[in-house]
């Protein structure tokens, strides 16, 4: 009885077997792997059909950058939906495929494995860490990408797009910004509070430099992104009797920082990196610290500038996303998405829409972005695409909680400044 | 071994075989976090679900696998980041990695061997600490805080990666770095797991279960308990450092804050999930853990009331959150032996009712036989 079911078993495995091998696999092709053109004569590869373009988004929805990420992917979509309702590019609609990698490492690699053959370009990656994760397979697929993080390291990659200025760009700018409108002179004491890691790291080279240049003696504070109370920092500072801070960490350390320095009597400016702020700072106790004198710097003008193209995006994104609060990965989603539809186009234009050929249509624009407040240069990729600030100053009541103080310039001293790449 | 047994066995090495014919790389390489983490978890499952002794740090002995791997086979670099590296032959790498993790753990062993319970689970807390200092700041070894790009493996001429300009094509298949590497795994895990059953089934397992479950009745009947506590100690670190290993060489890439408290954690989910102090148990739980929240983020979309990412309301990554987080717990209320425990009782379940039908059969239905 036994041995006959187990032989009934054995005969339906083999047959099973039999099905299984005899069946087609949808993942045979033989190896060869042309690229097909479709009817209009444009090349194709991963990613484009003759209806679609995929586009792929790799966010963080449920990690420490979830309210940043949201934005940004809503943000994109808005863009998509805007080309798709004029017409889509190249005759095509553009499809947003999204994933979540909660700004865990292992997550991206899954995310990417699982969603880079199908997506044509990133439209926005978030964390360098992820980015770094990936960057091998990002040049091997030459797949355009645009990260959201600012870090030297990124730099040098011809697929990779980082946007604007890097973070020791807007350090140098800010450490000009404090020599010509604060007061700061040659023989100072300037702080600076930065992470450990690439964003903090980046930032510091910028601060050095600018510091050795103009004769400031920098007093440098490390700092882990899970420490949260900034007394000790606060104190070290006080104790070395600096004249202004530079704030290279995320928005709640900001907070405490300038929060506590200001209860403490030490009333010095304080100019932060792009990712220091965040309007959400304002309700808390540290809001009126912050809008008294802090600034931050930023390579993209913030959402409460009053150039047209974004004061039209604040309407539509308003307009669709009532209940979502503006803050500045909005406009930076948006002009990311900007970039990668119009090397789209350029690609289309030459009708090549492979990988290669978007990252070459894209690396052939040398001023993209006048409409977003500063032109960028993609021909070149070991350099940032811009060396111009803006300085931004918290406002309670702009739009993203923050108004241009300065206009977007470029100093002296980072002319003279050599990026380190990767 | 039961005719059964086998049978299951040959089922289950068709599928690995076949399965990288038919399924796309983002499945194969969901497939080698978990044969890896299942190899991590059969070594952590020795030491806490045989022995009963505590980690926290197993995430700490992965890192050294790994980046000693990086290490041992990388070419020195010159540049901005000046890396160092022996540039030695990658199978050469991969074996000095795992023993580097052992030595790694033999050199913790002096308090492994003191400490029990959840003594050493704090002592071994440190080791994450000292870990991600070290990867931070360590950048010649590992490349600081971006890490740095794994070499493929190579044995005898046969190369773990793509290779775009020789491409492997086997029945029509291209066969790229995920699908040779599955290969690798399953070569790796079997062994793995086989080894970790000698163990476990043999004298040392015995010694072990009894240092858990009694102490001081082990010291008595002439175990060397301080001695195995350490010796068990160092087996799982190296256990750990294979499953580094082969995480690097699925990542591509080494990234230090890969490596963190989290990772710790989640092994000790694997073992108690799957079930405490067995290799099936083990596997099944790093099967459990790392596949479900990747299937229900694949899946979730297609669940009610889930939105799409970025609009209001719970959205599919989320979704995936909450039903992991809901798994796990009824798990452990429910399931006291875990998953094992459950496919065990099934097991009896089935084999009681296919026993007691044909007596049945016999006592109240007429056949044949019993008719006249």
């Amino acid at each position: 009885m036994a041995i006959s079911r187990t032989s009934r078993r054995i005969a339906a495995l083999a047959l099973l077997a039999l099905a299984a091998t005899a069946c087609a696999s949808e993942k045979a092709t033989g190896g060869g792997a042309e690229a097909p053109a479709s009817g209009d004569g444009v090349k194709t590869g991963p990613g484009v059909t003759a209806g679609t373009i995929s586009i792929g988004m790799m966010t963080d929805l449920t990690g420490p950058y979830a309210s940043f990420g949201k934005s940004l992917t809503n943000a994109q979509q808005l863009y998509f939906e805007q080309v798709n309702a004029a017409g889509g590019v190249c005759g095509r609609k553009l499809e947003a495929v999204v994933r979540d990698h909660g700004y865990d490492v292992q997550k991206a690699v899954a995310a990417y494995t699982e969603i880079g053959p199908k997506v044509v370009a990133m439209a926005h990656v978030v964390g360098s860490p992820m980015v770094n994760a990936v960057k091998q397979r990002i040049e091997a697929d030459k797949m355009l990408t645009i990260p959201q993080a600012w870090a030297t390291s990124l730099l040098g990659s011809e697929p990779i797009q980082v946007t604007a200025t890097t973070y020791d760009i807007d350090m140098i700018n800010a450490v000009d910004f404090l020599a010509k409108e604060k007061g700061v002179k040659s023989g100072d004491k300037i702080g600076h509070l930065y992470f450990e890691g690439d964003y903090g790291e980046s930032a510091l080279n910028g601060s050095k430099f600018a510091a050795e240049k103009l004769g400031l003696e920098l007093v440098e504070q490390k700092i882990k992104a899970t420490d949260q109370d900034m007394t000790a920092q606060v104190a070290a500072f006080k104790k070395a009797g600096v004249k202004a801070v530079l704030v290279s960490v995320g928005p709640r350390q900001t907070a405490s920082l300038v929060g506590v320095s200001l209860a403490g009597g030490m009333d010095i400016p304080f100019v932060g990196s792009n990712s220091a702020y965040s309007p959400q700072l304002l309700p808390t106790p540290a809001g009126p610290a912050l809008l008294k004198d802090f600034y931050y710097m930023t390579g993209g003008a913030p959402i409460g500038s009053d150039l047209p193209a974004l004061k039209k995006l604040a309407d539509d994104y308003k307009a669709k996303y009532p209940k979502d609060a503006i803050d500045s990965g909005v406009s930076a989603g948006y002009t990311a998405a900007g970039i990668v539809v119009d090397a789209l186009k350029k690609a289309c234009e030459s009708k090549d829409l492979t990988r290669a050929g978007v990252v070459t249509a894209h690396r052939s624009q040398n001023a993209w972005g006048q409409e977003y407040g500063g032109t960028m240069d993609f021909t070149v990729f070991d350099k940032p695409a811009s060396l111009r600030s803006y300085v931004a100053k918290p406002d309670k009541d702009a739009l993203g909680g923050a108004v241009v103080f300065k206009d977007a310039s470029e100093s002296d001293l980072v002319k003279e400044y050599q990026v380190p790449v990767g | 071994m039961s005719r059964s047994t086998l049978l299951w066995s040959i089922a289950l090495a068709a599928a690995a075989v076949v399965i990288p014919f038919y399924l796309d790389a983002s499945w194969l390489q969901d497939g080698l976090f978990a044969m890896a983490a299942a190899i991590g978890a059969i070594g952590l499952n020795l030491l806490t679900g045989a022995t009963g002794q505590l980690s926290m740090g197993h995430a700490f002995f992965l890192a050294v696998g790994a980046f000693g791997y990086v290490y041992f086979a990388s070419l020195p670099e010159e540049g901005a980041h000046s890396l160092g590296g022996l540039g030695l032959p990658t199978p050469v790498a991969a074996v000095l990695a795992v023993l580097l993790a052992g030595v790694a753990g033999g050199l913790f062993s002096p308090i492994a061997a003191r400490l029990k319970g959840a003594y050493l689970g704090i002592a071994t807390l440190a080791l994450i600490f000292i870990g991600q200092f070290a990867m931070s700041n360590a950048t010649p070894v590992t490349g600081g805080h971006n890490g740095r790009p794994v070499p493929p493996l190579e044995v005898f001429g046969f190369v773990f990666a793509d290779t775009p300009d020789a491409p492997l094509v086997i029945a029509g298949v291209p066969f790229g770095a995920l699908e040779r590497l599955w290969f690798l795994g399953i070569v790796l895990l079997l062994g793995a797991g086989l080894f970790a059953r000698g163990v476990l089934r043999g004298r040392p397992g015995r010694a072990m279960n009894t240092i858990r479950d009694h102490e001081i009745a082990a010291g008595v009947m002439g175990v060397p308990v301080a001695r195995y506590r350490a010796g068990v100690f160092v087996l799982s670190s190296m256990y750990g450092g294979l499953a580094g290993v082969l995480i690097a060489l699925v990542f591509q890439q080494t990234v230090p804050d890969y490596f963190g408290l989290l990772l710790a954690l989640s092994y000790l989910a694997m073992i108690i999930i799957g079930g405490l102090g067995s290799v099936a148990g083990a596997v099944i739980g790093a099967v459990f853990v790392s596949m479900l929240p990747r299937l229900l983020t694949r899946y979730s979309d297609a669940l009610p009331l889930i939105v799409q990412p970025g609009q209001e309301g719970v959205g599919a990554a989320e979704a995936a959150q909450i039903l992991y987080g809901l798994a796990v717990v009824v798990v452990v209320l429910f399931l006291p032996g875990g998953l094992l425990g459950l496919v065990n009782q099934l097991r009896l379940r089935i084999n009681r009712r296919v026993a007691s039908a044909p007596a049945a059969k016999h006592s109240l239905t007429p056949t044949p036989e019993t008719r006249n």
